[in-house]
């Protein structure tokens, strides 16, 4: 700026922007022309440091002229106006002086800011351009890297290598002696073969697919040719069953029920294959079937079900059985044939069983004998302590944790009973000691069984057909005795049965001349318990019977009780004891012929015996007045015997006398 | 009322048979070895169990010290009477007496010494021998039973010396009077009779069912049981429990039990019985009940005391009876526990 209002030359006197003050003192200089009063450069001729000099000793000066005023002006006085005026005078000089320093240090301040700007401003240009060109530098090698990076379509593709390259090319592709030395070349030649090679395969490509595409229609049109003969065959077979039939051989029967037993789950499977097998020679003897329950096979769908009906949901699931089933019938001898149907719970891998007896002549049921043959009780405790209420494999007592079933029991009426030697028949086998995780059907376990169970089933069944018909009998006070058993009795028995009723188990445990045989162990809830009443003039005797569903390999068990000048039981009366002991303890006298089906109307024919030995005897009491009421008919060598002064209960054959054991 | 019942265990049929005899046994007779730490039992079925006494008595006793170490089939019939002497026991039974060994009994299959059978007169029906008795002085043993005769065997040579005849109706029980060579019996007939032995013929007949004091017909007439104390006889059975003054023949106490007694013992000044009914009476010699004490049977047969003095730490009461049970008392005043067969 300065240096622009230098090199103004004009007439007029131009004030420049920096110094307005300059005016007053400019106006009296005199302008001449290509002269003029420029402070700016008086600025650069001066020395700052003496101005600052300068400008203290005017400071001080003005001090000095001012207290001297201030003293002449206190005093007072004539002279004083004018020494006042020459002072004041040199005041004022004093002021224009700093005034006039004034002006130059902000002259000065304003050449060192234009000064500073100028300079700042060359470093931004400078700056500047250095920015570009490094921003240059570096696109530029950014360029090169990317040129140097750069990779041309054809290093992708795989190229046979060097050697094979020159022994199969031919020459006019591999041109040896160019490519050799020329790696440029080299690549271009085998690029070459490359294209030719692949363009000769895919046209050996194109080829082969044609002709596949043939070879596919002619397969197609044999499949059609034979899958027309099927349909053939079938009329066939169907056309040859009238000769089957005629030549007894049913082969499509068989047949067909061996199709449907592959549906069967294995330990279903294992049943059928070991009943096939065993009843294989005796064809009467049992029918086999498998059926498919077609009301299994869906479960309605239903919407957005409650908890409570979730559960059940998961139960019906968890309790679901497969919808085929294995039917057995086995006849007995007496044409009476026991149905069982095996069915097999898929979640719970155990196999339950329904059982059902039909007779040849319809039985009329005495009510006593109501569950003798009921379904849910005439398989119970086949073998010792099978029950089947409760399930045979350990794992199943989680998964009922699950869905809240407490025990097998609230369902077998529904589902069968899983009875532990149904298990065995279908090969499965529940180890108690280690459980397994898997259970998988086993065939030598079920045929190891087989025979011995189903010799079991029948005796049980013909044993209880011979009760039900006994019983009938006991109801109307007959005690119903054979004729080859006739000779463990005497001709003439003169007590009567008069009663044979069915009681409870609770019932039963109840009585209190029954204590012993309920601390034994031996009246579970298996049982079936009953009550005879035998009678003679006064006295009566009250027998409680414990009929365990072994009957009868297992003896019934008699407990008594005598009503008779007092009651008379086991607890205090030996002979009651001795009676007891004649029936259950001897039983083995009077199973009769084998099977033994005779036992139970045995043993209660014989306690008429015992009690009209037991009345007959009995010492007359001499204080008493009257005749004895039972008089002795029986033929007794003794009357008493031992310290326990027993009464002589053995009869013998066919003497006809009672002796002591 | 509720009673508990037992869980069931599955009972196949040899189990069932099995728990059917322990129900319906009866032990007759006990005896205790020589040496006073061992037990033998006799029940109905001819078995004879030895139970180790020392062995169920000790601290450290389980379940299985209360079971026969051995139990063997002695006899074809019931057991009734046993008796020991410093080597033998004897036991008899269905008509005939056998003899084992003690020192051989423990041992499996244990062979009886010899068996013999008193000259009977019937052979109809072999009567039963109902007590043995062990005559020290003259080395012999008596027995009586169901023939109405007291036999004397000779135990040094086996022979049969005397056959003593009077009872009517068969002998129920033996006693031993020690300072005169006498035997009294009591049997079915209602009689107790004295024998001397020397003599060999009865010398006093008490009919015990004449005297209206102790006689209880409803009962019947028989004599069940006897023991004896010198001048001192006490008898029960189908009447009253009474003490009997023998020289002058006159009951001098009844005892107030209403059942029939079968078996009666001095005990220092306690008279111990027991018979129908599951408790064993102890009573002072005026007639008073002093304590019933309760056993496990319903009913006992034969009660026994342990006095052999090489084992007083085995001295107990045994009583058994209409159970396959013998309860062991070590202090008369309760039942400490109960062997089992």
């Amino acid at each position: 700026m300065s240096s622009e209002s230098s090199k103004k030359r004009k007439p007029k006197v131009i004030r420049s922007d920096g110094a307005p003050a300059e005016g007053k003192r400019n106006r009296s200089d005199p302008e001449q022309e290509g002269k003029y009063y420029s402070e700016e450069a008086e600025v650069d001729l001066r020395d700052p440091g003496r101005d600052y000099e300068l400008y203290k000793y005017t400071c001080q000066e003005l001090q000095r002229l001012m207290a001297e005023i201030q003293d002449l002006k206190s005093r007072g006085g004539k002279d004083a106006a004018v020494e006042i005026e020459d002072r004041r005078i040199l005041s004022c000089v004093h002021f224009m002086t700093l005034k006039k320093l004034n002006r130059l240090a902000h002259i000065r301040l304003k050449k060192g800011r234009d000064q500073t700007h100028e300079a700042k401003q060359k470093v931004d240009a400078y700056h500047l351009q250095l920015q570009n060109l490094l921003y240059e530098v570096m696109h530029l090698q950014k360029e090169i890297t990317k040129c140097l990076e750069f990779k041309s379509k054809h290093e992708e593709i795989d190229l046979v290598s060097v050697e094979e390259f020159y022994q199969e090319a031919p020459p006019d592709i591999s041109k040896a002696e160019i490519t050799m030395g020329d790696p440029h070349q080299q690549t271009l030649a085998r690029l070459d073969w490359e294209l030719e090679q692949r363009k000769r395969l895919a046209e050996q490509y194109r080829e082969s697919l044609s002709n596949k595409e043939k070879i596919l229609k002619e397969i197609e049109v044999k499949k059609e040719y034979l899958s027309s003969l099927q349909p053939r065959l079938n009329s066939i077979m169907q056309a040859s069953l009238p000769v089957q039939e005629y030549l007894f051989m049913p082969f499509d029967q068989a047949h067909k029920q061996y199709e449907t037993a592959r549906h069967l789950p294995p330990p279903l499977y294992v049943l059928f294959v070991q009943a096939k097998a065993l009843f294989k020679p005796h064809e009467e003897s049992q029918d086999d079937e498998s059926d498919s329950d077609a009301e299994e096979e869906q479960t309605t769908k239903r919407r957005r079900p409650t908890l409570g009906v979730q559960l059940d949901d998961k139960r019906k699931e968890m309790l679901k059985r497969h919808p085929l089933s294995v039917m057995l019938d086995l006849k007995c001898k007496d044409d009476s044939v026991l149905h069982l149907t095996f069915y097999y719970l898929m979640n719970l891998n155990i196999m339950t069983v329904k059982a059902r007896v039909t007779t040849a002549t319809e039985l009329i049921t005495p009510i006593s004998a109501g569950d003798l043959l009921s379904p849910d009780s005439v398989l119970s405790c086949l073998y010792p302590g099978d029950h089947g209420k409760k399930t045979p494999n350990p794992a199943n007592q989680y998964q009922f944790d699950k869905v809240g079933i407490l025990t097998l029991r609230d369902y077998v009426l529904d589902l069968g009973h899983p009875y532990l030697w149904v298990q065995k028949l279908g090969g499965l086998h529940f180890p108690k000691e280690q459980p397994q995780p898997t259970v998988i059907a086993d065939h030598s376990l079920s045929s190891s069984h087989m025979e011995t169970t189903m010799k079991l089933l029948k005796t049980r069944v013909q044993s209880r057909l011979a009760l039900h018909k006994q019983f009938a009998s006991l109801e109307h006070g007959i005690v119903p005795v054979t004729s080859d058993c006739h000779y463990l009795f005497p001709a003439k028995v003169v007590s009567r049965l008069v009663k044979w009723v069915t009681i409870a188990h609770e019932d039963y445990v109840e009585l209190h001349f029954t204590k012993d045989i309920v601390e034994a162990g031996l009246a579970g809830d298996t049982n079936l318990y009953y009550m005879a009443l035998v009678e003679r003039g006064t006295a009566k005797l009250q027998a409680a019977v414990v009929l365990n569903p072994g009957y009868s390999s297992i003896p019934p068990i008699f407990q008594l009780c005598l009503n008779w000048k007092g009651e008379k039981t086991n607890s205090n009366d030996d002979n009651i004891r001795a009676m007891e002991s004649e029936v259950n303890v001897c039983y083995k006298e009077l199973c009769g012929p084998r099977p033994g089906h005779q036992l139970l109307t045995n043993q209660l024919q014989r306690l008429c015996v015992l009690l009209d030995v037991y009345l007959e005897t009995e010492i007359h009491d001499d204080s008493v007045e009257g005749p004895k009421e039972f008089p002795q008919e029986k033929m007794c060598l003794r009357l008493f015997r031992g310290p326990s002064r027993m009464k002589p209960f053995k009869y013998n054959h066919p003497q006809g006398f009672f002796s002591h054991r | 009322m509720e009673r508990a019942v037992p869980p069931t265990v599955p009972l196949g049929q040899m189990e069932v048979f099995q728990a059917l005899q322990r129900l319906h046994m009866t032990i007759f007779s006990q005896c205790f070895s020589p040496c006073g730490k061992f037990l033998a039992a006799g029940n109905n079925y001819g078995q004879i169990a030895i139970f180790s006494l020392s062995a169920a008595l000790s601290s450290e006793a389980k379940e299985e010290s209360k079971k026969p170490i051995v139990t063997f089939q002695a006899h074809d019939g019931p057991v009734y009477s046993m008796v020991s002497t410093d080597r033998h026991l004897f036991s008899a039974g269905d008509g005939e007496v056998k003899a084992w060994l003690w020192a051989e009994i423990l041992k499996k299959g244990c062979k009886e010494l010899w068996c013999r059978q008193p000259p009977y007169r019937t052979s109809l029906e072999v009567p039963e021998i109902n007590a043995l008795l062990l005559v020290p002085k003259e080395n012999s043993l008596i027995l009586a039973g169901g023939d109405c005769q007291l036999h004397t065997m000779d135990l040094e040579t086996g022979t049969f010396t005397r056959a003593l005849r009077g009872h009517t109706d068969y002998i129920h029980c033996l006693a031993l009077r020690d300072r005169n060579p006498e035997v009294l019996s009591g049997g079915e007939d209602g009689t107790v009779r004295l024998w001397d032995l020397r003599m060999a013929k009865e010398v006093q007949t008490i009919e015990v069912y004449k005297h209206e004091e102790c006689s209880r017909p409803h009962n019947g007439r028989w004599i069940g049981c006897l023991a004896t104390d010198s001048d001192w006889m006490v008898c029960g059975g189908g009447p009253a429990l009474t003490l009997w003054h023998l020289r002058s023949s006159t009951p001098t106490t009844i005892f107030p039990m209403w059942a029939p007694q079968k078996h009666v013992t001095f005990y220092q000044d306690l008279i111990l019985s027991a018979g129908q009914g599951p408790c064993v009476n102890q009573w002072q010699l005026s007639g008073e009940l002093k304590a019933q004490v309760p056993g496990s049977s319903p009913g006992l047969l034969s009660l026994s005391l342990n006095q052999q003095p090489a084992a007083p730490e085995c001295k107990v009461l045994t009583a058994a009876g209409n159970s396959c049970r013998v309860d062991v008392f070590t202090n008369l005043g309760y039942r400490a526990f109960s062997l089992s067969f």
